[in-house]
């Protein structure tokens, strides 16, 4: 029995192939061929052997060594193939990274060379070579040079140097009838008569193929003739134009450097070399006169010549404007041509057009190997927020509670009994040192010298053009102590702004974020003190006043604030206790009503006493005086970031304001239009309705007219009416209480 | 999937000069995460001395785990853009399969810490 032949299957019919051969060499040996035509290189130089290899597109077949069972189709005729052909699964592709000294792209003898003189001076080398399944695709700032390999892509990362070594391509044929079969380059007919391809007739144009029997034609191209295969070439001769029947034909129009990676990376901080054929000056071929220019983008010598008579004389310009040099084999059949073209036409040479990763199609599983999704931080609550059956959103950076399945419950369990809200995602920042109260003095506008210890206050941090970058509580723990807090989406961020100040201004502080080192829980309602005084805490802190106490015994940080309106206390302790604190809380508090509340709750609660939120209802340009917090600004201290910005932007009208306004019906869409009569006066920041008062309350920016603003406005096609805020319990006798 | 456990530590911010200095317990594994700030992994309570601000916190927000040596630097191989340290034992931070990671190097195994809130996130991405 004969051993059974190793097959591919093409357009659904098996074709067998010798171990070692490529993919089309397999189909023209078979006498198939995975494009319409055009002229075969052999080099993965050009778009003419492009197909879908089990179920990825644009793989270059002459590259790729035929497997059994390997399935391969011809992409349409008309339009793209399928990112994913019918039937593939999206594969997720390892990345490796290799750290080096240098990388050496090709393993020619330019690029051995260079390897060994590397290797030789002590460098950690790595090599890739195309033929031996590692094809670099791009180089990057990083540096980085990505390559596709057979075990996924590898990123290397070289500490010195890039040597680009990857040789030069033939130039292919711009004629009439380009698109033909049987049209090869010298070294692929080279190629394909050592793997035994029968050629028939060979007519060679220019310089011979080695090693292959032919028959040899010196002149200039004028054209391929044919119907889907070539059946003659012919050639303008010192006779004249002359016609050569033939079953294939083969065209040396010389070289072209394969430098598109050094052009790539040739502006990168490390040295980034070319060498070899790779380095050499392009050949120039004739000026084309007809024919196709660009297979991959579909663009005939016509286009060229009519983009040209337009005006378009830069070889980047007639890039842009026929897409010539932007598909599968980017420019590399065309751009010799073209320069080839501008040149006759009277332009200078010009070189080719800006090289951009990547070199090569890639899948995305390719681009994105390496890459991981933006983790997103949880709370030591968020198992307890899930089993509590959470609707978890991302909200400030955070895995966030955005309703336990009842907003309303959650809503009057905090206006009538008691409810616990995980605030963990607050920013928590420490600050010590001699210097530690004039940091801050100098940071915040409020004072922070009449802070008295265990006394909390509110803070707004502006930037140096007076504009309201973040919120949050300054208490002090002691002459040279005190505990920040800052808006979760903002913390980062106010961080940075501290550290830098703290730096800038040589300040003797220490600083300790510890953001994500401590839980964070908020107890408020009615009842709030009655369940803190369960859990153990004999005396709880007054309003705006903090104490350090066990609670549940856990040890916390006690502070008595309030966002949502009633009486809150906010228990900051070790994130390792917070499941234990939470679950001991929702047990003692069961009599109560106890339940907790998530974020759309949150939001409600607070804007019914008009609470802004920073980045919500704030803009880029919002000044104390626009959102109403002049009250939290004392121009009267000494300097403090924005204080300049302040006084000159106070002695403009104001033009704008954040202002109330309360309506009756459902609320309006956040960011509804605001409108004054028939004029635009701003939009809605932030709305609900209130359960409490009944209607419906909203923050808006609204623009002043003459100096005032309206007293009522329309939202919605609706009037709302101007109001002082808090809408709810102006005099905060609730959160005092 | 990988067991991972929280570390008690304490972290200390203080001046250079006074970390420097500064002798440590017996069995507390210290990374320098800064010039100016120590991450303790030890639950033994410190008492810092030589900068009279400094500010000393217990810290049990940190999460991660031991991992052979072997697998943790095939693992760096994938997840991580810059290069691994070679010395050992040495400490190194950075991120790490897209996580702010601390990275401490012994010979025959490595540590992979993470701030808490990520906990979720390296058990998954080290698996």
């Amino acid at each position: 029995m004969s051993k059974p032949a190793s097959r591919i299957i093409f357009e659904g019919r098996p074709v067998d192939f010798a171990p070692g051969e490529t993919v089309l060499a397999a189909l023209l040996k078979a006498g198939r061929a995975p494009t319409p035509g055009g002229c075969v290189c052999m080099g993965g130089d050009c778009p003419h052997c492009v197909a879908t290899v089990d179920g990825v597109a644009y793989v270059r077949t002459c590259q790729t060594l035929a497997k059994p069972g390997m399935v391969v189709e011809p992409h349409p005729l008309k339009d793209h193939p399928p990112l994913l052909a019918p039937g593939a699964t999206s594969q997720h592709t390892a990345a490796r990274n290799i750290h080096c000294d240098v990388v050496v792209i090709g393993q020619g003898s330019s690029g051995r060379k260079a390897a060994d003189e590397a290797r030789a001076a002590g460098k950690r080398v790595v090599t890739l070579e195309a033929a031996d399944g590692q094809e670099a695709v791009g180089v990057y700032p990083g540096p980085l040079v990505v390559a596709r390999a057979s075990d996924g892509m590898w990123h290397l990362h070289p500490k010195e140097s890039i040597v680009v070594a990857t040789g030069a391509a033939e130039i292919q044929p711009v004629a009439p009838g380009n698109g033909l079969r049987g049209i090869y380059t010298p070294r692929a007919a080279e190629r394909l008569a050592a793997g035994g391809i029968e050629f028939g007739k060979l007519v060679a144009v220019g310089a011979p193929p080695k090693n292959v029997a032919c028959e040899k034609v010196d002149g200039e191209l004028v054209r391929f003739e044919g119907r889907e295969r070539i059946e003659a070439v012919v050639v303008k001769t010192a006779k004249g134009e002359e016609r050569f029947a033939c079953d294939t034909v083969c065209v040396n129009l010389g070289l072209q450097p394969r430098n598109m990676l050094w052009r790539m990376g040739r502006e990168l901080p490390i040295d980034v070399r070319v060498v070899g054929d790779a380095a050499r000056e392009s050949d120039l071929p004739p000026c084309p006169t007809a024919g196709t220019l660009c297979t991959c983008a579909g663009v005939e010598v016509s286009d060229l010549e009519s983009v040209f008579a337009r005006g378009f004389r830069e070889l980047e310009l007639v890039k842009r404007a026929t897409l010539a040099g932007t598909g599968t084999c980017q420019g590399g059949v065309c751009v010799p041509h073209i320069r080839s073209f501008l040149k006759a036409m009277g332009e200078r040479l010009q070189d080719p057009f800006t090289a951009r990763p990547v070199a090569r199609q890639l899948t995305i599983g390719e681009i994105s190997a390496g890459a991981w999704h933006t983790a997103t931080p949880r709370t030591a609550l968020d198992g307890e927020h899930r089993r509590l059956g959470a609707q978890m959103e991302r909200l400030g950076g955070w895995w966030r509670p955005w309703t336990y399945g009842n907003t309303l419950e959650e809503y009057w369990a905090v206006r009538e009994g008691v409810s616990l809200c995980d605030v963990s995602t607050l920013g928590k920042m420490l600050v010590r040192g001699p210097d530690a109260e004039d940091l801050l003095e100098r940071l915040y506008p409020t004072k922070i010298s009449t802070l008295k210890t265990g006394r909390c206050r509110y803070v707004l941090l502006l930037d140096d053009r007076g504009y309201v970058m973040d919120d949050g509580m300054v208490t002090r723990d002691g002459p040279n102590r005190f505990a920040l807090t800052f808006t979760s989406g903002g913390s980062t961020h106010a961080e940075l702004w501290v550290r830098d100040w703290a730096e800038a201004w040589k300040l003797d502080v220490r600083l300790l974020n510890q953001t994500q080192s401590l839980g964070a829980i908020n107890v408020t309602g009615p009842h709030a003190t009655k369940l803190l005084q369960r859990a153990g805490l004999a005396e709880p802190p007054a309003y705006l006043a903090q104490t350090i106490a066990d609670v549940a015994h856990v040890r916390c940080r006690v502070f008595r604030l309030s966002f949502t309106g009633e009486v809150s206390y906010e228990l900051h302790h070790s994130a390792a206790d917070s499941v234990k604190l939470w679950r001991t809380l929702m047990d003692l508090g069961e009599d109560l009503g106890i339940k907790p509340h998530g974020l759309e709750a949150l939001l409600k609660l607070r804007l019914e006493k008009g609470h802004i939120v920073v980045g919500q209802d704030t803009d880029f340009d919002s000044t104390p005086r626009r959102i109403n917090h002049e009250w939290a600004v004392k121009l009267d201290k000494a300097a403090f970031v924005g204080r300049d910005a302040i006084l000159r932007t106070n002695k403009v009208a104001p033009d704008r304001q954040l202002v109330g306004l309360e309506a009756e019906g459902p609320p309006p869409r956040e960011g509804a239009v605001v409108w004054n009569g028939k004029d635009y006066a701003g939009y809605v920041t932030s709305c609900t309705f209130s359960p409490v008062l009944g209607k419906t309350v909203m923050l808006a920016w609204v623009r002043m007219v003459d100096g005032a603003l309206p007293e009522t406005v329309t939202v919605n096609g609706r009037e709302a009416k101007r109001v002082k805020t808090p809408f709810y319990d102006p005099e905060g006798l609730r959160a005092r209480a | 999937m990988r067991a991972l456990e929280r570390f008690p530590a304490t972290r200390i911010v203080a001046t250079p000069a006074a970390l420097d200095a500064f002798a440590w317990p017996k069995g507390a594994l210290v990374l320098r995460t800064a010039p100016d700030e120590a991450l303790a992994l030890t639950a033994e309570k410190i008492s810092f001395a030589g900068d009279e601000h400094a500010i000393v916190e217990r810290d049990d927000g940190f999460t991660g785990a031991w991992v052979p040596a072997k697998e943790a630097l095939a693992f760096l191989e994938r997840a991580c853009e810059w290069e691994p340290p070679a010395v050992r034992p040495t400490f190194a931070q950075g991120a790490v399969a897209g996580l702010p990671a601390k990275l401490f190097f012994e010979a025959e195994r490595v540590l992979f810490l993470v701030p808490a809130p990520y906990a979720a996130d390296l058990q998954e991405r080290l698996t």
